[in-house]
């Protein structure tokens, strides 16, 4: 965050050299447009719009509704957007059952009011979205996302290759978006951001929902799509690979590891000590 | 301490740098004589200034301070959550503690959730303090002063204060005044009712959070409290709220928001509460400090090669 290098962001012999256009949000390389914005949270009435759409009074606290990344291909008309509406539709279609917080054990044998309600709706705004996916045709510009596209996702055996990815190549293109944000009232943090990077051999992007839910339990959901640019001839493939992980603490803690919260604050260092509780690689082929 | 090391330090603070460790120590004690005297329920003269969370983000106060004026100028109320979140908690808090024990008739601060061990040990106050002196000694001189923090305030006798909100275990104001405070947030209980608990449409009585902790409250339960205490309204943080205050069942209870593009990224505007003498209220709305006067400049994220 604040420690984190300035980047001027790629150079004019880069853009060049990789035959890639800078435009407005993003950048246009290899028939593609990669774009992504970063608005604020929702306002009082876009928080009763979205409330509206979704059917639910809860929403969480910080909606970045109008922040998007969006890839698109240009001769096909294929777009892959990645929004907050969508994902809390997918949120509100899984309706997972909500996490009890360490303090409910104890609060069970509270005097609690006779007359109280007990709400149950999932809190942690737990999603499986994997991104949305659209075919805008030439004639029919108004086609929205809210509409099956005919886009087929096949399961494979192909992996992304990360040894390639791995490679430090120039980036065209990088940013970082915070679709929704919760802090579960100051009991953990809930999360879902989608990331981007565009290299001359490629496009990369990993959108992911986090969830921690202090002294009761992590959820890391990961999706990663990946393009190889290729040859001019061939038809562009994405391939895109869901991993979801989960523990809770008191697993965590009988495999030795330690059970304050404060220990797991970077998603990143947690993924691999979570086990993986589901799996699976996709292919999409863009039609021609 | 004299008053014109305060003074000193109030300057120095006000540039964000915080103090010596020795000097926390020592403020820290004076403060704890003032605080220990003061109510569970501190009473309030107007003129008041209310505000609501601040969490660590020293340069957007002092926005709140160019908007709301100089303390002790303007008579402040604090509504708690100081600390954790943004970058600058030791400076944040340590500056509000100085006005206190150099001003302590103009300027009152209450406890916020984040006023507590457990919590900022989870979300930036602890791990800042280690950072910024190499140990945690000031973080704990820090804790120690949040238990003896007021739970809340009670202005004019007409509108009543409070960083969360209220409690099934409390009916009367004198039910709060009989709380020993002096001790960590517990996990339940009517003390932590007051600093956790939310306000919430879906209910009219009282509702318990999905979490299986934490209650919230309608607006049957915030009407008959606010007769049987013959208080006009209540004012309350703890809760974003994008437009900087929220009213909610009929002008019944308020929500003031002090942290202004909240973590940084949010893109809210914040406000403060000012009441005149005859209680006359009037909302100053602000934005976050400019990227220049920060001392940071505003950059892209650097990209690096996630996998």
């Amino acid at each position: 965050m604040a420690a984190a290098a300035a980047w001027d962001g790629p150079t004019a012999g880069e853009l060049k050299a990789a035959g890639a256009e800078a435009i407005p949000g993003g950048v246009r390389v290899k028939g593609w447009v990669i774009q992504s914005h970063k608005g604020p949270i929702l306002n009082s009435a876009s928080v009763s719009l979205f409330e509206d759409k979704l059917q639910t009074t809860h929403l969480p606290e910080m909606v970045f509704g109008e922040s998007f990344v969006s890839i698109q291909n240009a001769q096909t008309g294929v777009k892959l957007h990645f929004n907050a509406l969508d994902a809390l539709k997918a949120w509100k279609q899984e309706a997972l059952p909500p996490v009890q917080v360490p303090a409910a054990a104890k609060w069970k044998f509270r005097s609690n009011p006779a007359d109280q309600v007990v709400l149950d709706y999932d809190y942690t705004f737990t999603t499986p979205y994997c991104g949305s996916d659209v075919v805008l045709n030439q004639d029919a510009t108004q086609t929205t996302l809210d509409e099956c596209s005919n886009l087929c996702w096949e399961d494979t055996d192909d992996r992304i290759d990360l040894v390639a990815l791995s490679a430090k190549e120039p980036i065209l293109f990088y940013d970082e978006v915070i679709l929704y944000e919760d802090e579960l009232a100051d009991s953990g943090i809930s999360f879902l951001t989608a990331r981007v990077r565009v290299m001359p051999t490629g496009w990369f992007l990993l959108l992911r929902f986090w969830l921690r839910v202090d002294g009761a339990l992590m959820r890391l959901r990961d999706t990663r799509l990946h393009c190889s640019f290729g040859s001019k001839e061939a038809k562009p493939v994405v391939l895109r690979e869901l991993c979801w992980r989960e523990a809770t603490f008191a697993a965590m803690s009988a495999e030795g590891y330690p059970s304050e919260s404060a220990a797991y604050a970077d998603p990143n260092l947690v993924a691999r000590k979570l086990p993986v509780v589901m799996e699976r690689t996709q292919k999409l082929k863009i039609p021609s | 301490m004299g008053t014109s090391d305060l003074d000193r330090q109030i300057e120095q603070l006000k540039r964000c740098e915080p103090l010596a460790e020795a000097e926390v120590k020592a403020l820290c004690l004076k403060a704890m004589e003032i605080l220990v005297e003061e109510s569970n329920v501190q009473r309030v003269d107007a003129p008041v200034t209310i505000c609501g969370d601040i969490h660590g983000q020293f340069y957007d106060m002092k926005e709140l301070f160019k908007v709301g004026g100089d303390c002790p100028k303007t008579n402040y109320l604090f509504l708690g959550d100081f600390v954790d979140r943004g970058f600058y908690s030791v400076e944040t808090f340590l500056l509000l503690l100085a006005l206190k024990v150099r001003y302590p008739d103009r300027i009152t601060l209450i406890r916020g959730n984040h006023e507590s061990r457990q919590i900022t040990q989870v979300y930036g106050f602890y791990d800042e303090c280690l950072r910024k002196y190499g140990s945690v000694n000031v973080w704990r001189y820090c804790t120690e002063i949040f238990d003896y923090l007021s739970l809340s305030a009670l202005i004019e006798n007409k509108i009543f204060s409070v960083h969360g909100g209220l409690s099934p275990a409390i009916t009367t104001l004198d039910q709060i005044r009989v709380i020993d405070r002096k001790q960590e947030v517990p996990h339940d209980g009517a003390m932590c009712d007051l600093l956790w608990s939310d306000p919430e449409d879906a209910v009219d009585g009282w509702g318990l959070s999905p979490r299986g902790a934490g209650f919230l409250f309608g607006g049957n339960v915030v009407s008959s409290f606010n007769h049987s205490n013959n208080i006009d309204y209540i004012c309350r943080a703890h809760q974003l709220v994008m437009e900087g205050f929220k009213w909610m069942f009929n002008n019944k209870i308020v929500t003031v928001w002090s942290a202004p593009n909240y973590c940084y990224r949010c893109g809210n505007v914040a406000a403060i509460l000012e009441l005149d003498e005859n209680l006359n209220k009037q909302f100053r709305v602000f934005e976050a400090a400019p990227h220049e006067s920060r001392g940071v400049p505003a950059k892209r994220p650097a990209p690096d090669y996630f996998l």
